[in-house]
């Protein structure tokens, strides 16, 4: 068997990266062709923005993606977006100290996690309906915590220099020229990165994704894999909470609606099959990108939302068929 | 007498296997005909060529006097064959008479006529004598009305020919009573019945004739009370030994392996053997007999009643599959695809899931240089035939893919490791290559319990054979007092129900 083999090649054997790759090429292109429509698109404010709004698509999509992997699916994680932001300002608002607030937001958040983890990993429950069940419970708690209407200004309660501090943190400060928002996503990027490629944990959420019993004849266990892929999609959402209610400066109910359908169209985009077992997160970080500078550019050209939601839909749908008509392809010469 | 159904030199090759080898087979009205023979001789096949699930390579089909040149499932069924299936195969949510009219519903214009179908389908059931409200939902019903559905339901396409797999397997003697008592009505009224049985003392209440298959082959064939047990069973075994076997010896040492009092649900009951150093240990049984639940309930992953496990004469706790792995034992299983394999990983990734404890660092981060040295020296060692460890496992050939299970254990220093059909659907060359990695295991004192439903290579390989019949161990055979034969009684040795 041979070995030695140059490097794009092997870059191409990683299963996932054809995905992947392919989400940036046609990020690529999508940002040129806009560039050249409008040359606005290309400037550099434009592009901070754009790492900013991306952000929250990225985040949102690496925790859907690790669900995805384990062949499952995390309905629940846009209402923990918004359940976190109602949390942490409704905290912040009642006079509780930043770190507290938010320390209590990502236990509450993580529960919701681990409730997932065990209603579909050790009861078997479909994971479709069991966070459809927990996407309305958590929505629900973020209209209950502050009494069923949105809060008031975090800095006004907190004072300035705190709200200040809290807000600039998570959404409006830059570091090294660059919005925080985009470094936080980036640090768990390469986290999450990090975990599913490199460790056990990554690779027993691959196996269970890919062929439960399997894994599970090989000493893999299902419920606590499962549980932990639930726990970073809870997390994700908590974090995407935050940084809603600093951008918006105050915990909005509403806040997160759609989220885990966004971090579906994110994974698929960049290659991650809904069916478990395969995908890298790159093509999350891809599939997100790809996704809002379409939108970014769509905007600045004077298109309608109507118009930037079917271009988005018709991308997921090609994306995974194109996955498909790919396997289908490959697989018909070597089946025999 | 009418000719039901007539076969001539029906000849069915799969690739690689000559499964059918021009074979004569022949239904008359009225009679009970008993189809014999052990696993893989080919009654499967001939049976599902009679119904047109497959298709034949040559061979003349007449079914009631009318030639058929391509004979589709439907054609099939519209000619009269119906099979009564093993598993039931009602829809279990559904009505008694829903069921028995599925997809031939009786309509009013656009609307069901349930009231209709309800009469029809009791007539039916009337017929067989049995009493089953029609509108009843099937999944409530006893396994043995089930049946009688299934039996309903082809009475009610005027089928003439049933075929029956093992239809008393999952009854009581009460039950198998009423079957036996409609099936002579069915014959009564004309009907043909091909009956399909390893329970060989229940023919005498029921078969007319028997045909007996081996190796693709119909071997014998003939009037039911001109055979004895003896020579029906000598006839059934027998099959050619092609296959030069690589045995080694090596002299018998510690006991390695016990398990006691092993109970799990209907297929494995009061399980209790050793393992020794030195030697292979193989299980014989026929098809359903319990061998494959057997390995799943050593192996922790399935519930069990009752049952320890010692090895090297220390009791061992084996909840669940880590258990067992951690304690040394190991489980290469049956189906690949479904149990083996991750078929969407790599081969690297497949060979490493169960050695991860091995290759991790602090904080469970993989060592990757430490995983491919592992996975190229089991690619070497079991030569793997693939482009690379990067390869998709699932688009390997079943050999190679047989080669990653079975490999991927021999990573660790494992104390038992337990073989379920392992040269199942794999070709000579890799069959041969797993037979020395058995014996190399033997070698090295490994025990190995190896499954199969060959019993050229059970005979050829184990030292000792186990022979399972109906979830229980009924008999022990050493390589030398074992033959074909021998295996094929112990295996048939069901408890007498009637």
């Amino acid at each position: 068997m041979k070995e030695k083999k140059n490097a794009p090649k092997r870059l191409l054997e990683i299963r996932g990266m054809g995905g992947a790759l392919t989400a940036f090429a046609g990020l690529i292109i999508i940002y040129i062709v806009f560039g050249l429509i409008n040359p606005k698109v290309l400037s550099l404010q434009n592009i901070l923005n754009l790492l900013r709004s991306m952000s929250k698509y990225l985040l949102i999509g690496l925790g859907q993606s690790v669900v995805m992997i384990t062949g499952n699916i995390d309905l629940s994680i846009g209402s923990v977006v918004g359940m976190s932001a109602m949390m942490s300002a409704t905290l912040m608002t009642r006079g509780i100290p930043l770190i507290p607030a938010l320390f209590l937001t990502l236990c509450l958040g993580l529960l919701i996690g681990l409730l997932n983890g065990i209603l579909v990993g050790k009861f078997k429950l479909p994971p479709f309906i069991a966070t459809l069940g927990t996407m309305f419970v958590a929505r629900g708690i973020g209209y209950l915590v502050n009494g069923n209407r949105n809060t008031d200004n975090i800095a006004a309660v907190l004072g300035k220099g705190e709200g200040d501090r809290f807000q600039g943190f998570f959404y409006y400060g830059k570091t090294l020229g660059i919005y925080n928002t985009f470094w936080i996503a980036l640090l768990l990027f390469l986290i999450f990165y990090f975990l599913l490629g490199k460790t056990r944990v990554g690779r027993h959420i691959y196996a269970i994704g890919s062929n439960a019993d399997a894994a599970r004849l090989s000493g893999v266990d299902i419920v606590a894999t499962t549980i932990k892929a639930y726990l970073i999609s809870a997390f994700c959402a908590v974090i995407v909470g935050y940084i809603l209610c600093a951008q918006a400066g105050m915990g909005n109910m509403e806040a997160g609606n759609m989220y885990e359908m966004y971090g579906v169209a994110a994974g698929v985009i960049g290659g991650v099959s809904p069916l478990g077992g395969s995908g890298l997160l790159l093509g999350t970080f891809a599939g997100a990108a790809l996704w809002q500078t379409l939108e970014n550019g769509l905007n600045m050209v004077g298109a309608q939302v109507g118009i930037q939601r079917i271009v988005i839909g018709v991308i997921v749908v090609l994306a995974v068929l194109t996955d498909v008509l790919v396997r289908y392809g490959r697989r018909r010469p070597a089946g025999h | 007498m009418e000719k039901l159904v007539s076969m001539k030199g029906i000849t069915k090759t799969f690739p690689g296997v000559l499964a059918l080898d021009q074979v004569d087979f022949e239904l008359e009205a009225g009679e009970v005909m008993a189809l014999l023979g052990e696993n893989g001789a080919g009654k499967s096949t001939l049976m599902k060529v009679l119904s047109g699930i497959h298709g034949r390579d040559a061979g003349e089909l007449c079914i009631l006097g009318k030639n058929y040149g391509d004979l589709s499932p439907k054609s099939a069924r519209e000619a009269g064959v119906a099979i009564i299936h093993q598993e039931m195969n009602l829809c279990n949510q559904l009505t008694v008479a829903e069921n028995i009219f599925l997809g031939r519903e009786r309509r009013h214009g656009i609307f069901l006529d349930n009231a209709a179908m309800n009469r029809e389908a009791e007539k039916y059931l009337e017929e067989l004598g049995i009493s089953v409200p029609a509108d009843r939902i099937a999944g409530e019903l006893q396994v043995s009305r089930q049946q009688m559905v299934e039996i309903a339901k082809a009475l009610s396409v005027r089928a003439r020919i049933l075929i029956m797999d093992e239809p008393t397997s999952a009854l009581s003697s009460r039950e198998i009573e009423e079957l036996f008592r409609i099936i002579r009505k069915l014959k009564e009224q004309g009907h043909g019945i091909v009956y399909i049985s390893h329970r060989l003392d229940e023919l005498s209440h029921i078969a007319d004739r028997v045909s007996i298959m081996r190796d693709g082959r119909m071997v014998s064939s003939g009037s039911f009370s001109e055979y004895s047990m003896d020579h029906i069973i000598s006839l059934m075994v027998g099959r050619e030994i092609r296959e030069q076997y690589p045995r080694i010896d090596r002299a018998k040492g510690r006991k390695i392996f016990e398990v006691k009092d092993l109970n799990a649900g209907r297929k494995v009951r009061n399980i209790g053997f050793s393992l020794y150093e030195g030697e292979i240990v193989g299980i014989a049984g026929l098809m359903g007999a319990g061998r494959t639940e057997l390995t799943r309930a050593i192996f922790g992953a399935d519930l069990r009643e009752s049952g320890s496990f010692y090895l090297d004469e220390r009791e061992i706790k084996i909840e669940k599959p880590g258990d067992a792995i951690r304690a040394g034992i190991v489980l290469a299983p049956e189906d690949r695809r479904k149990d083996g394999l991750c078929t969407r990983l790599s081969i690297r990734q497949n060979l490493a899931l169960p050695n991860l404890d091995r290759i991790c660092r602090g904080f469970g981060v993989i060592d990757s240089r430490k995983e491919r040295a592992l996975c190229r020296e089991a690619i070497e060692n079991l030569k793997v035939k693939a482009p690379g460890m990067e390869t998709e496992a699932g688009l390997l050939s079943g050999g190679n893919q047989q080669k990653i299970v079975v490999g991927k254990w021999l990573l660790r220093n494992s104390r038992l490791v337990i073989f379920d059909e392992p040269t199942r659907g794999i070709d000579v060359g890799a069959k041969v290559e797993i037979y020395q990695l058995m014996n190399r295991l033997k070698k090295q004192g490994i025990g190995v319990l190896f499954v199969s439903s060959e019993m050229p290579e059970l005979l050829g390989l184990a030292d000792r054979i186990l022979v399972i019949c109906d979830g229980r161990i009924t008999g022990e055979l050493s390589a030398a007092e074992a033959s074909q034969s021998e295996i094929l009684k112990l295996a048939t040795a069901f408890e007498k129900k009637i």
